[in-house]
């Protein structure tokens, strides 16, 4: 007698463990009715044990899918092996509320579900168990983690200056080109640009006019470059331009209508009208070049050229042999 | 922590390649009863592996841009382990057509499937070298590689917390479709240890 009154009392608080405990706790008959609804379920759905026992499931949530979860659950009805579901296929199997419905983030509860088989004592599978898990906050940690991974990718692919590409971006695909002209033989040029006397610009009229210029200039190359063109800002008032399929005198006419667009330009700051003048330096692919960093010192070697001579002129390297 | 050598012999090797043969005999017919395929019965590899020849097999797994595989962590009376299912060369068309789904084959149906099979294959396979060894094995919850959780990260990341292990790999082909995937179960370092103590008392 007093045995049963321990199993009795054991089974008692195994009971209340499974009323209590955070996870949603539903047992299904091979008909699909529910034969056990934990204070989980309840709570989130607003239906009593009483009002559950022996309703199909299907017939009580119209949001539950039939066929997707039917599809899920025979399995293991035959086979006696668990089933998964993870909130990446479905984010929810029951619409419930977030557990925290003013400070979570979205409005329903992802879940997660396990379903076991539950054998009776012929060890056939009559009985099948639902466990569904909250897994709202990690759902929303994932998406955070996605968005900031792409705010990231966004602010290290662009210049926030300039919003030119940054030169992190623009590196591998300058040096891209670079093994696709080796493998086609066609040109392509690099053009650097450099703001002559840019350092007295700002020194003179303060860090915010020289930020100005640098808007001015790379407005221009936007303006003057074709679509297939890439831009970069190679540093702090160099800009470099790779050039598709252009040769030596393409480049030079693109370089010369930079220059001359931008010596026309007058750049109002604060105290002053600006004028600025560039020098530019250009290289085309040839056979010479066994890397892409001696294609980038071409170009540096012409634009250093370029600026030892005066500035406000453009510079071929090699030199032009006709 | 210093754990012992891992080390196997070869009555312990051909003890585990018959376990899981029985294991997957069992699980094959009512896979072929649940899929109505001849499901062609592999014969399983044990092998000790390096940390080296796992990341080398997962990062093929991925090269093919497309979600491919599924892990799954496993563990039962202190023995810990990680199924990894691995699609090699496997037309999601004829899985769809083996598992019955007719929704529509985008990133959605692909996952809906590699996630069906998964929890088949696995399932059936630790369930049925469980109930030989007498461990009931608690599956966690899969993950899909590749989706949240890049193979590059993985092969980057600390949890390097093993050199060598024992792998079973178990290659399941079905005939007249286009299903060819690998699965692999992979026991913690630790693990190898209980788990060779249950074998030789199976061999005594």
């Amino acid at each position: 007698m007093t045995d049963t009154a321990k199993e009795l009392g054991d089974l008692h608080w195994l009971m209340a463990i499974l009323q209590n405990i955070d996870v949603g706790l539903v047992v299904l008959d091979r008909q699909y009715k529910i034969q056990l609804w934990n204070g989980f379920m309840e709570n989130h759905s607003g239906i009593s044990p009483q009002n559950a026992k022996d309703q199909c499931i299907f017939e009580l949530f119209d949001e539950v899918p039939r066929e997707w979860l039917m599809q899920k659950i025979e399995p293991v009805f035959e086979l006696k092996t668990r089933a998964f579901t993870i909130w990446e296929q479905r984010p929810y199997i029951f619409r419930f509320k977030n557990s925290r419905p003013i400070t979570g983030r979205a409005a329903i509860m992802y879940q997660n579900c396990s379903i076991i088989p539950l054998e009776s004592v012929d060890r056939v599978a009559n009985h099948i168990c639902m466990i569904i898990y909250d897994v709202t906050d990690i759902a929303i940690h994932q998406e955070d983690a996605r968005l900031a991974q792409q705010v990231v990718a966004e602010l290290s692919e662009f210049d926030h200056l300039t919003d030119l590409h940054s030169r992190s971006h623009w590196q591998p695909l300058f040096e891209r080109e670079f093994q696709r002209c080796t493998r086609t033989q066609r040109p392509s040029s690099l053009v650097i640009f450099n703001i002559d006397q840019f350092n007295d610009i700002n020194e003179r009229y303060g860090h915010h006019a020289g930020d100005q210029v640098l808007k001015v200039v790379a407005d221009c190359l936007r303006q003057t470059m074709r679509q297939t063109d890439s831009a970069c800002r190679y540093s702090s008032e160099y800009f470099a331009v790779l050039l598709v399929e252009s040769d030596q005198d393409t480049a030079l006419f693109f370089a010369e209508r930079v220059r001359k667009r931008l010596s026309s330009l007058t750049i109002p700051v604060t105290e002053a009208d600006l004028k600025i003048t560039l020098s530019c330096g250009i290289a085309t692919i040839n056979e010479r070049l066994q890397h892409p960093y001696e294609w980038e010192a071409e170009a540096e070697q012409a634009v250093k050229l370029a600026h030892d001579q005066g500035g406000n002129r453009c510079m071929i390297r090699p030199p032009n042999e006709r | 922590m210093i754990t012992e050598r891992v080390s196997l012999t070869e009555d312990q090797r051909d003890c585990y390649q018959e376990i899981v043969n029985v294991a997957m005999g069992q699980a094959a017919d009512r896979l072929a009863r649940l899929l109505d395929a001849y499901v062609v019965l592999p014969i399983p590899q044990v092998n000790l592996i390096e940390a080296n020849d796992l990341h080398m097999a997962i990062q093929g797994a991925e090269d093919n841009h497309a979600i491919s595989s599924v892990c799954q962590g496993f563990i039962g009376s202190g023995i810990a382990g990680e199924a990894l299912l691995l699609f090699n060369d496997t037309s999601f068309e004829d899985l769809a057509t083996l598992m019955n789904y007719s929704g529509p084959l985008n990133r959605y149906g692909e996952l809906e499937l590699l996630m069906d099979v998964s929890s088949v294959l696995i399932g059936a396979c630790i369930q049925g070298i469980g109930d030989q060894l007498g461990i009931h094995f608690n599956q966690g919850h899969p993950v899909v590689l590749g989706q949240h959780c890049q193979v590059a990260d993985i092969v980057k990341s600390g949890n390097h917390q093993w050199n060598k292990t024992l792998a079973i790999e178990i290659h399941y082909t079905l005939e007249h479709v286009n299903i060819d995937c690998n699965l692999l179960l992979l026991f913690t370092e630790d693990s190898v240890a209980k788990l060779n103590n249950k074998i030789d008392y199976l061999l005594d």
